[in-house]
Parts: structure tokens; sequence; C-alpha cells
């Protein structure tokens, strides 16, 4: 029959290394704050290896960063990452900048060109002038500022739901009227749980439990929004936080 | 070179693993199979019935794809029913035979179908024929098929002896099947006889947790007491 | 006197040249819509009762939500179809309507090994590749019967069985707790239960649990007779305001058709 693959093709046999554990990480920017979220499911093919396994890491009181795509390579970097910030507080005894943290994030990344940490990665936080920031990287360090990011699995779902909510494209403002360029610290939660409500609706490597990371600029406060668990080494400066929520477990 | 090999099995088909057996006796002949099915490491079924009925005095074996052995067994059961309302009479295990043997080696590209054909019947009596992967046919007085055959054809040869009776021949089948099931990973479950004689088929069980048992081998080792209670158990050290 | 060409039946192979021909060209073929599900069946003491998940899969991506996998072939036969949706449909569809037949013209309640013989010889004819995984229950003359038939046309008759990538989790719930003469609604909470495994443990399966009690007497099919996984209310509303979406070019049409009527002669219609 045409269309039958020939019988007896030579076949090559290869380990390899790398696996994608599913899940889904975003973050958006705001004036002067960041956040910075992912589910906790860690899946590989169709089954669920656990319903708990955070994706998204503090780094310092300024920057958290989200890892997804081959979880034991996820968290060997992450573990590098912050090994490279306790030298640096060593040396300098102080925390490494955001920005200073994303470029050495790209040299770690480029470092492994030709065996690359199957990861994408994006980092949040407060950069130095106060403003709230977000990057994100290709798993060999190409990397850029933006104001929200999604990434993984259900990246395709996420991101033009973003775009459209954060960046309002394909909306046209009211007349004599201009999109506002960042979102309230409520409005932009909202949007992040409503990314993965949906997403875990949709996407079945989405899903059990979601962990949102805020990191608030020096001097600004949560104002209202609900119990978030303060995880910042110190107070004076810039906070983080940490909000859960269960996501649906099918 | 374009060959076929007609042990692969399409991917994701269930395979009937195996071990299967036949050996004639004075009066009869005794059929015996394990009860596992598997689709790769999965035990789709642990309580198969391999031993199948194709006419009054007559059961095939089947080993290989269920899907395939289980078509041809439904055409030849078909095809014997057809000739005996024509003929008039039960037909021979030889002829049950050659119609497994002329549709397993007319689609020998198509199929994947061990099977050993085995009954009892007015001109010969009883009699053991195998049909192997290429659609052969053997006139045996005893025969074994599927994985698990490969482990004791020894201790058939070392075994068996003409003229047996009934009991020590189930005895034979018993022993046997439960040596293969042990040693082959795709045979299992509990073993499913049949002596089929003049007089009837006379179906027969045993257990899984009732099969004859050998040398299980032993702890070379010291043992955990000559050497003392274990060290206490430490997690493994996790960021 | 020309010999008349084959009756064409079954499946259209007219494209095969042209798909392979794409296919070497690198134009990946769609892929079809799977179920990767968890269905199974349970004998009890007076029938079967069959259960599915709901939920429908493109690769990753959760096609339906809530749809049937539990489809009627008799009034007291029912198949659970696991694999390829659009095959498991089509040949549930395509024995149903010969069970109908069968039945018409023996005058008799069809049987169950009846639809699993049609359902095993059309599936081997096609060698597997109609990728129908089923789960066939039902009640007739001869008593409760349970079957599973894989893609590839072989079968199994067993007293509890399960299918589809949440095979495993669903069998070991029976493994541990199925037992013989189970009451009506024991069969029913243990087949909800090994669903409910599937729809939890395995990405392949989840939404809704179906069940389908087959008993002498009647069919009862409860649709969406557990719903464990309702979303939660979105914490925001996406309404638009009017004049949201930008345009290039606006155009303005009628679309009330003025007609000038002309009367012919002057005698009423006839009403008579």
């Amino acid at each position: 029959m045409p269309g039958t693959p020939s019988i007896q093709r030579p076949t090559q046999h290869q380990f390899n290394p790398y696996s994608d554990n599913g899940g889904t990480i975003l973050a958006i920017a705001g004036a002067d704050f960041s956040i910075i979220a992912g589910d906790t499911r860690q899946s590989e093919g169709y089954n669920i290896q656990t319903r708990y396994a955070p994706k998204v890491f503090r780094l310092t009181d300024r920057a958290v960063l989200a890892v997804n795509g081959f979880a034991a390579d996820g968290n060997m970097f992450v573990k590098k990452v912050k090994q490279r910030l306790e030298w640096y507080r060593h040396a300098h005894a102080k925390d490494m900048p955001l920005r200073a943290i994303a470029r050495l994030i790209q040299t770690m990344l480029y470092a492994q060109r030709f065996f690359p940490y199957y990861v994408y990665n994006i980092l949040g936080g407060i950069e130095e002038d106060g403003s709230g920031a977000v990057y994100s990287f290709d798993p060999v360090g190409s990397y850029e500022r933006e104001t929200c990011r999604a990434a993984g699995a259900a990246q395709s779902l996420v991101q033009p739901f973003l775009d459209n909510q954060v960046y309002f494209k394909n909306q046209v403002p009211p007349p004599g009227r201009a999109h506002p360029t960042h979102l309230p610290l409520r409005d932009v939660l909202d949007i992040v749980i409503d990314a993965f409500t949906s997403a875990t609706e949709r996407h079945i490597e989405v899903g059990d439990g979601l962990e949102m990371y805020i990191v608030l600029a020096k001097g600004r406060t949560l104002q209202g929004v609900e119990a978030a668990q303060e995880i910042s080494a110190r107070t004076d400066g810039e906070r983080v936080f940490v909000l859960r929520r269960d996501l649906k477990k099918d | 070179m374009n060959t076929v090999d007609v042990q692969q099995l399409k991917s994701g088909e269930v395979n009937l693993g195996t071990s299967i057996m036949a050996v004639q006796f004075e009066g009869g002949v005794v059929v015996g199979a394990d009860s596992r099915t598997t689709t790769g490491s999965y035990i789709a079924n642990r309580v198969t019935d391999k031993l199948t009925y194709v006419h009054d005095r007559i059961y095939c074996c089947r080993s290989g794809s269920a899907a395939d052995t289980q078509a041809v067994a439904d055409i030849v059961h078909y095809y014997l029913q057809t000739f005996t309302q024509f003929i008039g009479r039960p037909p021979t295990v030889h002829i049950a035979a050659e119609t497994f043997q002329q549709l397993c080696y007319e689609n020998k590209d198509a199929l994947s179908a061990g099977i050993i054909v085995a009954g009892w019947d007015k001109e010969n009596g009883p009699s053991v024929y195998n049909i192997p992967l290429g659609g052969g046919l053997f006139r045996q007085p005893w025969a074994i098929g599927g994985s698990g055959s490969t482990y004791v054809y020894g201790y058939c040869d070392a075994t068996y002896r003409d003229g047996w009776g009934r009991d020590e021949t189930i005895e034979f089948v018993k022993n046997t099947l439960a040596l293969a099931m042990s040693r082959d990973g795709s045979s299992g479950g509990v073993i499913r006889m049949a002596v089929i004689t003049e007089d009837g088929v006379e179906r027969l069980f045993v257990p899984g947790n009732e099969l004859p048992k050998f040398w299980e081998g032993h702890e070379v080792l010291p043992t955990v007491a000559s050497v003392g209670p274990p060290p206490p158990v430490v997690p493994m050290v996790v960021e | 006197m020309a010999v008349a060409a084959a009756a064409q039946t079954g499946f259209d192979f007219s494209s095969a040249s042209r798909n392979a021909y794409l296919a070497e060209r690198g134009v990946k073929l769609p892929n079809a819509t799977s179920t990767g599900t968890t269905i199974v069946g349970c004998l009890f003491q007076d029938g079967i009762v069959l259960g599915a998940d709901t939920r429908a899969t493109a690769g990753p991506i959760v096609a339906d939500k809530n749809c049937e996998k539990i489809h009627y072939v008799t009034e007291s036969i029912r198949c659970c179809g696991a694999g390829t949706a659009a095959d498991t449909e089509f040949v549930t569809a395509l024995i149903s309507s010969n069970m109908e037949l069968h039945a018409l013209s023996t005058g008799r309640k069809p049987r169950v090994v009846t639809a699993m013989t049609m359902l095993k010889q059309h599936l081997f004819r096609y060698q597997g590749h109609v990728g129908a995984a089923l789960v066939l229950g039902g009640v007739d003359s001869t008593g409760a019967h349970l079957f599973t038939i894989h893609p590839h046309g072989s079968t199994d008759k067993l007293p509890y069985v399960t299918m589809g990538s949440g095979s495993l989790a669903a069998m070991a719930v029976f493994e541990s707790k199925w037992q013989p003469n189970l009451s009506r609604q024991a069969a029913i909470d243990l087949v909800a239960e090994a669903i409910a495994a599937g729809i939890f443990n395995d990405l392949g399966s989840g939404s809704n649990i179906d069940v389908c009690v087959i008993a002498p007497e009647k069919t009862d099919m409860l649709r969406n007779y557990i719903m464990p996984n309702e979303r939660v209310q979105k914490e925001k509303t996406y309404g638009f305001r009017r004049g949201t979406t930008a345009w290039t070019a606006e155009k303005i049409r009628s679309l009330i058709i003025n007609e000038e009527v002309t009367q012919v002669g002057n005698e009423a219609m006839d009403t008579s």
C-alpha cells in the first residue's frame, strides 16, 4: 500500500539525556512591582511525577527566577545561579542588581552552548531605579527585557492573552484616551490567576497548584492584596511575597 | 535486503508471550498453556484461555499475536463446522492442522502465529501437530511453543517417555509449564490444561499459588542476622 | 460483456498516493483527535456497569471537556471507546446499524457476542489502522457479558476490564476492590472510583465521570454522574467596549429588498 513505511530501515538508537516536564511560567512587570508565577505540576508523558514541584525561586530580595522545561536541568541551573549570587555577596557585601543577574544568567546559559540546559528562564524583580522588570531567556542565553512574558507548555495559550490584556494588542483605546502603560497590582494578579485557571482548562500538563511571587519596590506596600506570605530577608528594602492558589488536579 | 521479520509485532499489538504445550498419550492428548497476555510490559489479561476449541475433539494452543491467532482460530472453527455439515462426519485432527497450516503459510508475511493443534479422531487416535511461525506442519508426540518454550526444551527431551498414561502426562505438562513460566517474563499466571480423549474433553486448572515448585535459589551472601543490625537510614541531603 | 466494476464499499483510499507524495515532501498529516481516556467496565450481580471520563485531547491540548465516550450499540448493549475519536465513533455507529438490521432480520434480541464478533472482524480487517480500543458490555438472552477489543482485533472476556491511557490507574482500583456479585450501587461506586483514579492520575483523562448501568430490564445512562472538576469563577470579567476592534473601511448596505408589485388582471386569487 502506498504510504506504508518500508520495513527494516536502519535505525539509530541513542541515549536521550533530556525530557520535558511540562508546566507553565509567566511574569508581568508593573511600575513599581513585578509578579512571577508558575504552576506546580511536574509531569512526564501522561504521568504526574508530583503535584508540588516549585518552578519559581527567590534569588534575592529584588530578584525572582522562574524555570521551565526539563526539571532536572532547571533545578541544577537555579542551584548554580544561587551559588554565584552567594559568591557575589561575599565579594561585594551586597546583593547583585537585577540587570547584572540577567547578564550572569546569559553567560551561564551560553557557557553550555553545545550541551544546553533544556530550560526557559524568566527573571522578574526590581531594577536599581525602582522599576518593575521582567527578563526572558531562551535555553542558550539570548535575552531581552520585557513587560510581560509566558513560557512553557501553555505558552501558546497564555502569551496571546497577555498581549491582549497587558499590552492591549488588538484593542483600540476609547476616543481621546490612551491605554495605561502599567497596570495596578490587583489587576495584574487577577490576570495571572485567570491565565493559569484557563491554561489548566485546556492544557493537560498545567494544573495542581499555582505559586505567585510578588516583588515590591522599596517603600511600596501590598495595598489590600490578600494574605501573601512575606519571604524577604529584610523589610527595609525591596520585599518579596508568595501567594499560593489551588488549581484543578485532573 | 528487504526481508520481513515475522517475529516483530506491530507497535501496540497485543501479544501472547506464552508457554504452550501439547502431549500425546495412550488414549488421548493433554494440551496446556499459561494464562498471560501482554501489551509491552503491561499484563492485559492474567487469566487468558489460550486453549481454543475448534471442534468437539480438537483444540489449538495459540502463541504470537492475539489478534492474528484468534482470527485464524475463528476461521478454522468456522471451516470445521462447515466440513462436518457437508461431509457428515467429524474432521480428523490432521484436517484441522492442515487448515491451520494453509492459513499460516499462505499469509506468512501478515501473520505472527505459532500454533499447536491437538486432539483425538477415529482414524488416528490421539495426535499432536506443531505449526511454527513460517507455516510448516509437523506431527510430533509432544510439542512446546511460545517464548517460554525455549527454556524447557532440555527438560522435555530429558523427561519425556513413550507409553505414559493420562496422569503421568498431565504431571509432565504441568511441570514443564511451571518451569517455563518461572523463567519467562512473558509467561505466567495460572496453568490451564485440557485432556482430550474419545469420551470427551476434561478441563483442568492450576491456580497461580499452587504451581509446582522447583529449585528457587537461596542466599549466597551472609544473612542479616550474622552481620548484626543494619546501620540507621540517613536520608540523602537535598537542598 | 464487460465485467461490472466491483462494488465500492468501506473506506476510500483515493487520497493515499497524494498523501504519500505530500509526506515525502515533508508535509505533516493533521493529527486526529484522540481520546486519551480512561474507560472501564465491570460485572455485577444482575448486569454490567460501564464507565468513562469525558476528556478528548489533541496532543497536549484539551479538545473537548465534556465528550461522550459511552456509545449506543443496541438498547441493552453499549460500548466505551478509546483511541482515535473518529474511529471509535464510526466503528461503533457502523456496528450499531448492522446490529439493528441483524435484529430485524432474525426477529430476536441481538447478542453481545454478535457485536463483539462484528467489531473484531472489522478491526482485524484494517490491521490496527482503525485505531479503536473498546470496552463492550451488555445483557442478552445468554446473560451479562463484558469484553475488551484491541485495535488489531483481539478480544478478551473478563469480569472487570479497563482500557485507554488511564487503564493502569483504573485497573489498580479494580484489582484491589472488585469482588463477585456486587450490588448495583456498589458496582456504580467502584466504576466511578476507577474512572476517578484515571481522571486524577492520568493526564490523558479528565473532567467528568459518565456511567452506564445495563440490567436485564433496562439500561440507565447516567451522563455526568459525578462532576469533580468544575471550573472556578474567573477573577475578572472580560467584556470589550463597543468600538474596541479596529477597522480599515466602513460600508453600510441595506439588507431590505424593496419590490414594486404590479397587479396583472383584476381577479382575486381563487381560495375555494
